[in-house]
């Protein structure tokens, strides 16, 4: 127990709850990081996946780009460009976009995509236009997929944006970066610690929007041929 | 951009392409032996296996980083705390791709072969399995490549991997290294994804005609989950 | 022998899929299950290899209670073909075939040439087939490749689960027959179940008629199912024309046909309404040289007066329809009989032979003699039975 015995001892500590390198600050930045990182993503991907998954081509390049996404060293991604632009705001900017696009893209698109195609065909027959056929059958029933992608980009950016400590940003990384070089494990365990607990909740927070967002139709449907 | 770096350290390259490799390998290959018995135990008794996937995607979304920090006491700053990381964050992908791959089989093939006589272990290993062996290859892959590129996330703690690059080009102000660690990633992950991607060619047959068909659904799984 | 004794099956939520069944399978026939959805039929089957365990009553095969033997080992000894076949995609058909013989430790080499030999038997080109997979083949074709597959440890039953129901109906019948000729010459104890009644009585030596509920409504030959259906429920089963339809199991052979209305082609006009006149017919059946058809003539065309006029310069009516009085059935011939336009069917043998003619009349005969033989053969059967019982 004594990742836990040094993470309490730190935590319990009132002065690391206080000033600008106190836990409320750091977290602010990481959630700062991760969620305007999130939202441009989102902006760009979604638009970009559902398009080419309703045009249904380009898909293989759409999972090979979450293969690459993949393969691409965070940690390498991060410095580059830190050492490239400085220690500016686009420096941690563009490396969480980047990572964070992959699994949006693929997602949107597979869900789309990968909607029935006798559904799109009775949509068709009935008579809607391809921008209602977009908007009324294949955006809903692509929508868990694309919480999904959401989810996994959260993951990832949050991750990233630990990283992005490195270099030398804000963030909860900041805490295990530093604790690292000065051998204090205990700010390393104590800002381990919160990581963890702020990625189990992001990670819960966006299964519960999962579940809130899903027709309910479809999930009845899922629950049903389980 | 010098290009005679790459030649002058030509030695050092090649150790520490072999020392990410490793890292990078072992784990996928130690999560895969633990998945499979893993996964045929939830496709057994159905009910083990919704609390396993719940644990595997928690244990997902926490920062690599952070669960280094988290085995530290235990397991030292060495490859064991790495590679212990690294396969925790291949089971949580393989787990689920041994268990769709072999809830994947067609069921009428199942029965045929009780039918036909096999007992249950001899219809899983020369039926079952074999019939998911592309939904297992293509979560192998996403293991392999997540693997690699996060191996490299081991250097801040010490353990020998591509992230040496990063930091020496950091530290150094070189940005030649930096770019040189980060084609040196992308290009190993590649490398090991085309391997798999033969094995898999090669271990299937059946499926070459209509790999377009089959593959891409599994593959689908693997890749939008992860 | 397969017995069924006293079989129930119940479902934990209360279904009973089949409910105190007795039957008894004969060896070396064809029994065939049918029924509507739900009946109980698939269950029965499936109880025989196992897949299903009884909830009570025993089911016996030569003597042994199923449940006594390992299941793995009691389904090595029985073909099973299902619907959607069930084939391996990741295996070759040969190797497919040969599954259950390897299963049973047969060295490869005689697993394979015994693939190759039952490719063969049911119509397959070993030589372009056996390295294929089954996603490469039609539906008739992997069908084939199930029941090469079942065959292949030569067990003596077959179980058979809707075996054609996924196929068009041109293949289907292709492969009916296919069975019936299968059977011919192995003489296997098949079991198939089915929702097709006319499937069933084509192929089935016996027909075992299930209600909704798992009961047994009548067990007997397709012949006395269409002729003698038992009640209301087994009469709307086997649905419309049934007497027609019964003719199917009538052999045309009974037909007493009329050859004095055949005459040759060269035949004078005034001998031909002479022949006509004796046999009170208003048409004549003229042949070539070889005994071929050539057309009808009808008597009120033809002119006395003209001697030495021959049939052929009279207009004649088209042949119509024949038939095979020595392979075919009485409704094969009333078929002719009625597409006919004079109302005449000719009978011909194998080379094309005019052998002699029908009429409505010789067909009622014919139709009645028939009926009278199947009475008497049913009620000797039950006076068996009786005995013995």
């Amino acid at each position: 127990m004594s990742f836990l015995t040094f993470a309490w001892d730190w935590l319990k500590t009132p002065q690391h709850w206080h000033g600008s390198d106190g836990i409320p600050i750091r977290l602010l930045q990481h959630l700062g990081y991760s969620g305007l990182s999130l939202l441009i993503a989102t902006v760009v991907a979604v638009p970009i996946g559902l398009l080419i998954g309703h045009f249904g081509r380009g898909g293989f390049a759409a999972v090979n780009v979450a293969n690459i996404g993949r393969a691409i060293p965070t940690l390498g991604l991060v410095i580059l460009v830190a050492v490239l632009a400085g220690l500016k705001a686009v420096s941690w900017l563009v490396p969480l976009v980047v990572l964070a696009i992959p699994p949006i893209l693929v997602n949107t698109y597979e869900g789309v995509a990968g909607v029935d195609p006798d559904l799109t065909d009775a949509a068709r027959g009935m008579g809607m236009t391809r921008w209602q056929l977009l908007w009324k059958v294949e955006v809903p029933v692509a929508v868990p997929l694309i919480v999904l992608g959401l989810r996994t980009s959260a993951i990832f950016v949050v991750a990233t944006a630990t990283i992005a400590a490195y270099p030398g940003f804000g963030g909860l990384g900041r805490y295990i970066i530093d604790g690292l070089a000065s051998n204090n494990y205990g700010e390393v365990a104590g800002g381990a610690a919160v990581i963890v607990v702020l990625a189990l909740v992001v990670q819960a927070a966006f299964t519960g929007l999962r579940r809130l967002v899903v027709p309910k139709g479809l999930r009845l449907q899922a629950r049903s041929s389980r | 951009m010098q290009w005679s770096w790459i030649p002058q350290n030509w030695t050092l390259i090649w150790q520490y392409t072999l020392d990410n490799a490793f890292l990078g390998l072992v784990a996928p290959l130690i999560g895969l032996a633990i998945s499979i018995p893993v996964g045929v135990a939830c496709v057994a008794r159905r009910w083990i296996y919704p609390p396993v996937l719940s644990v595997a995607n928690a244990v997902y979304a926490i920062p690599t980083l952070a669960v280094f920090v988290v085995l530290v006491p235990y397991t030292g700053l060495g490859n064991l705390t790495v590679i212990i990381a690294l396969t925790l964050l291949s089971l949580c992908v393989l787990i689920p791709a041994v268990v769709d791959g072999l809830r994947g089989v067609p069921e009428p093939v199942r029965q045929a072969a009780t039918a036909m006589g096999f007992t249950q272990v001899r219809r899983m290993v020369q039926v079952e399995l074999p019939l998911a062996v592309p939904v297992i290859i293509a979560g192998l892959r996403v293991a392999v490549v997540s693997s690699i590129s996060l191996a490299s996330l081991g250097q801040l703690i010490g353990v020998s991997s591509f992230g040496y690059f990063f930091i020496d080009g950091l530290q150094r102000d070189f940005p030649t290294e930096i770019y040189a660690g980060f084609a040196l990633t992308v290009v190993l992950a590649v490398v090991c994804d085309l391997l798999l991607v033969g094995t898999r060619t090669l271990l299937t047959p059946w499926a070459r005609g209509r790999s377009r068909a089959t593959g891409r659904s599994a593959a689908r799984r693997a890749v939008t989950e992860a | 022998m397969i017995t069924f004794e006293t079989v129930t099956k119940r479902y934990p939520d209360g279904t009973v899929a089949v409910d105190s069944l007795n039957l008894d399978i004969p060896d070396g026939r064809i029994m065939v299950l049918v029924g509507p959805s739900g009946c109980g039929k698939t269950t029965t089957l499936r109880m025989i290899n196992r897949l299903v365990e009884p909830t009570s009553g025993r089911i016996l095969l030569d003597g042994a209670n199923v449940a006594d033997t390992d299941p793995s080992q009691l389904r090595r000894g029985i073909g099973y073909v299902i619907q959607q076949t069930g084939l391996f995609p990741h295996r070759t058909i040969e190797d497919n075939i040969a599954t259950v013989p390897l299963l049973t430790g047969w060295k490869r080499g005689r697993a394979t040439s015994r693939a190759r030999e039952l490719m063969d038997l049911v119509g397959l080109d070993p030589a372009t087939m056996a390295r294929r997979y089954p996603h490469q083949l039609s539906g008739g074709q992997q069908q084939r490749v199930g029941v090469a597959r079942a065959l292949a440890a030569d067990p003596p039953v077959l179980l058979m689960d809707e075996p054609f129901s996924a196929v068009d109906p041109i293949v289907r019948a292709a492969l009916q027959d296919e069975l019936i000729r299968l059977q011919a010459e192995l003489h296997k104890t098949v079991v198939l179940v089915t929702h097709d009644v006319e499937e069933a009585i084509k192929v089935g030596d016996l027909v075992a008629v299930f209600r909704p509920g798992g009961h047994l409504a009548q067990v007997d030959t397709p012949e006395r199912l269409l002729g003698a259906p038992v009640d209301d429920y087994v009469r709307d089963f086997v649905g419309f024309d049934r007497g027609i339809r019964r003719l199917s199991f009538f052999a045309a052979a009974g037909l007493d046909l009329a050859t004095d209305t055949v005459l040759p082609a060269g035949t004078a006009h005034a001998d031909a309404i002479a022949a006509a006149k004796h046999a009170g017919e208003p048409w004549l059946l003229v042949v070539d040289a070889d005994g071929r058809p050539l057309g009808w003539a009808a008597v009120a065309e033809l002119e006395p007066g003209a001697a030495g006029a021959a049939l052929t310069e009279v207009g004649l009516a088209p042949v119509g329809h024949t038939f095979r009085p020595d392979t075919d059935s009485l409704r094969a011939a009333l078929d002719a009989t009625i597409l006919s336009r004079t109302e005449r069917a000719v009978g011909v043998d194998a080379t094309g032979r005019v052998i002699g003619t029908t009429s409505y009349e010789r067909l009622r005969d014919a139709i009645r003699a028939a009926e009278d033989a199947a009475a008497s053969d049913a009620a000797r059967v039950q006076q068996t039975a009786g005995e013995a019982g």
